[in-house]
């Protein structure tokens, strides 16, 4: 039965890793938390919809289109709205961020009112057992697609003079300006490329389950857990963070009740922010008062 | 400031002799009394379903002044302001359904449940846990709520929600909406009067100095602890009461309407109408109210309309639409406020 739970558990946790990743990133370049990152989440299951049901594509190329959409949406938002609202107080900036999420969810409603959508099957609808573990044909697609991703996204970051660049600007924004890095253009990358892997999120999502404007605000807040169960602002700690909380969601809804499987981000949110707010991996969490 | 006198230049010598000259036709703040005494014919003109939106108003005129003594007086990101308005709601809807109590008995019950439901919020931010932190934190507590609504099914009926009887006050039923608008419209007064008089207060000011700088406002000997738990036990007790008269209003408490599209709205009603002004929390109820129930029958364009409104407001005018006002008419001017 364990096993079983860890092995369905990681392929849920995924996902949140991917989502709390995508949001550490915007976070870390930008000092934002985008309270709308769910709904991009959501603009990616539905652009994927789009090209593949409407247009035909094929899912890979839906995909990817969906993905350079959502890059530019990303880029749009940042440049436009929320860049504008980032001189003033936090509070403008979290009202941004919600606004432009409740505008997305607008949009989507607009269009597909409170219907929701079925995906048409994609992945292999196959099952290995392994042991007395069963993986699905969706598991391993996507759980192989996030890893294989995440890897790539450490190497380009650790090992290219690219990777050293961004941490240059993550470390001291103002000092990567006068070596005459375009901060500016950086910011607006990074919002775009945190869109892109919040929609990858969706895109991956869309053939699992049903599409609906708001099932963006399912997957805000176990991102929010994910991210700060690994500590705030950190890479590793947003991967590790998800992971666990796919996995701790099953058992305890296994073994303690199925109640908890809806509110143990939640619960990882009070206990750890209570208890230990730095996280596994975090910076300092604790405002010096 | 006073001993700088002898050092002031002629702006300050300006601004200085223009604070002594008699304001002329410049009301004061008597004109907001005007207020609720011209509501009172109101609801002669109005058909049953605009006095059901009126009513509403005030509900969300209190969601909106106890929101803003915590984001706006006090500074703080803390989203639990739904947990308040849905814990009123449904305090006052259980005593009135199990415990059979008269509406009227369980307003300040209901302001109460909210009040130490703002106590328990305030605690993480005593653990100096803030901005998003405390943000997530709040919006989890929320969250956690809700599934506690859904799920303490022989309190509240679960998801089905529970359904009230109409409010009696005094042994009065109050069946109409007409009938509500006017206790409405008293316990409104009521509490947006204390809440003024509250902010006026050294408290107030208190939480001002706490927002603009909380290691400055320490230093002068202000308990900022203290001072937090107050402004969040004063919120929530002005959110619950708004839940108490919400479930009067709607008659039928759902776990759904606690959810985090309600924070959105509460939240956009502050934003909207004017950080730490309480004539902002009213005009912001009165616009965020009105205009979601003009776009009901189009799907989608509710958002759209709201989420366009928000996103102007921030961007021309960052201090809410009360500030045009202000511009004009420097009452509304909130002036302990600065940038």
């Amino acid at each position: 039965m364990l096993p079983q739970l860890i092995v369905s558990g990681l392929a849920q946790g995924v996902l949140y890793a991917l989502v709390a990743l995508s949001m550490t990133m915007v976070y870390r370049a930008t000092t934002v938390v985008n309270f709308g990152h769910g709904d991009l989440v959501m603009g990616g299951a539905f652009a994927v919809y789009i090209f593949v049901v409407y247009r035909g594509l094929p899912y890979v190329w839906g995909g990817l289109l969906a993905l350079v959409t959502l890059f530019a949406l990303g880029v749009l938002i940042y440049r436009g709205l929320v860049r504008r609202a980032m001189t003033g107080p936090h509070l403008a900036v979290a009202m941004m961020a919600l606004a432009i999420g409740y505008a997305l969810r607008g949009v989507a409603r607009v269009f597909w009112g409170r219907e929701v959508l079925p995906f048409p099957r994609i992945f292999p609808d196959r099952a290995w057992l392994i042991g007395n573990v069963v993986i699905t044909g969706d598991n391993l697609v996507i759980s192989g697609t996030v890893l294989g991703l995440m890897a790539v996204l450490f190497a380009l970051f650790h090992l290219t003079r690219t990777g050293k660049l961004i941490q240059a600007v993550f470390q001291s924004q103002r000092g990567a300006a006068l070596v005459g890095l375009n901060v500016g253009a950086f910011h607006a990358v990074m919002w775009g490329a945190g869109a892109a892997l919040g929609a990858l999120g969706g895109v991956l999502l869309a053939p699992i389950t049903h599409l609906y404007p708001d099932m963006g605000v399912w997957v805000l807040l176990r991102g929010f857990a994910a991210m700060t169960l690994g500590g705030f602002g950190s890479f590793h700690g947003a991967v590790l963070g998800g992971l666990i909380l796919g996995v701790m969601e099953l058992v305890l809804g296994a073994y303690v009740s199925t109640a908890f499987i809806d509110i143990s981000a939640y619960l990882v949110v009070l206990v750890v922010l209570l208890c230990r707010p730095d996280g596994l991996f975090g910076r300092q969490a604790v405002v010096r008062v | 400031m006073s001993e700088a006198g002898e050092a002031v230049g002629p702006v300050a010598a300006e601004a200085a002799a223009a604070a002594r000259r008699p304001r002329r036709r410049a009301p004061g703040r008597s004109v907001f009394w005007l207020l609720p005494v011209l509501a009172l014919p109101v609801p002669l003109l109005l058909n049953p379903y605009v006095q059901f939106v009126v009513n509403l108003i005030l509900v969300y005129v209190l969601v909106g002044v106890g929101f803003n003594i915590v984001i706006g007086n006090l500074g703080q990101l803390a989203f639990a302001n739904v947990a308040f308005f849905g814990l009123g709601a449904y305090a006052s809807g259980i005593l009135t359904v199990h415990a059979g109590w008269p509406w009227w008995t369980t307003v300040l019950p209901a302001g109460i449940v909210g009040a130490l439901a703002g106590v328990l919020a305030s605690l993480p931010a005593l653990r100096r846990i803030r901005l998003f932190y405390l943000a997530i934190l709040t919006m989890a507590f929320g969250e956690l709520m809700r599934w506690i609504y859904i799920r303490a099914e022989p309190l509240t009926h679960g998801s089905m929600g529970l359904a009230v009887p109409p409010p009696v006050l005094l042994g009065v039923r109050l069946g109409t909406d007409r009938q509500k608008f006017y206790v409405f419209l008293a316990l409104a007064v009521v509490v947006v009067v204390l809440t003024a008089s509250l902010l006026r207060s050294r408290f107030g000011r208190a939480f001002m100095a706490i927002r603009d700088n909380e290691i400055a406002a320490a230093a002068m000997g202000i308990p900022t602890g203290r001072y937090f738990v107050l402004a969040f036990a004063w919120g929530g007790f002005v959110v619950g009461i708004g839940g108490a008269m919400y479930t009067a209003l709607i008659g039928h408490v759902t776990p759904e309407a606690f959810n985090l599209l309600e924070l959105i709205l509460h939240f956009a009603i502050v934003m909207v109408g004017g950080l730490a002004s309480l004539a902002g929390s009213v005009i912001g109820a009165i616009v965020l109210t009105t205009t979601p129930e003009l776009f009901r029958d189009f799907p989608g364009f509710q958002e759209l309309v709201l989420a366009t409104l928000i996103i102007l407001v921030l961007l021309f005018l960052p201090r809410g639409l009360v500030s045009l006002l202000a511009a004009w008419w420097p009452v509304f001017g909130e002036r302990y406020y600065r940038e």
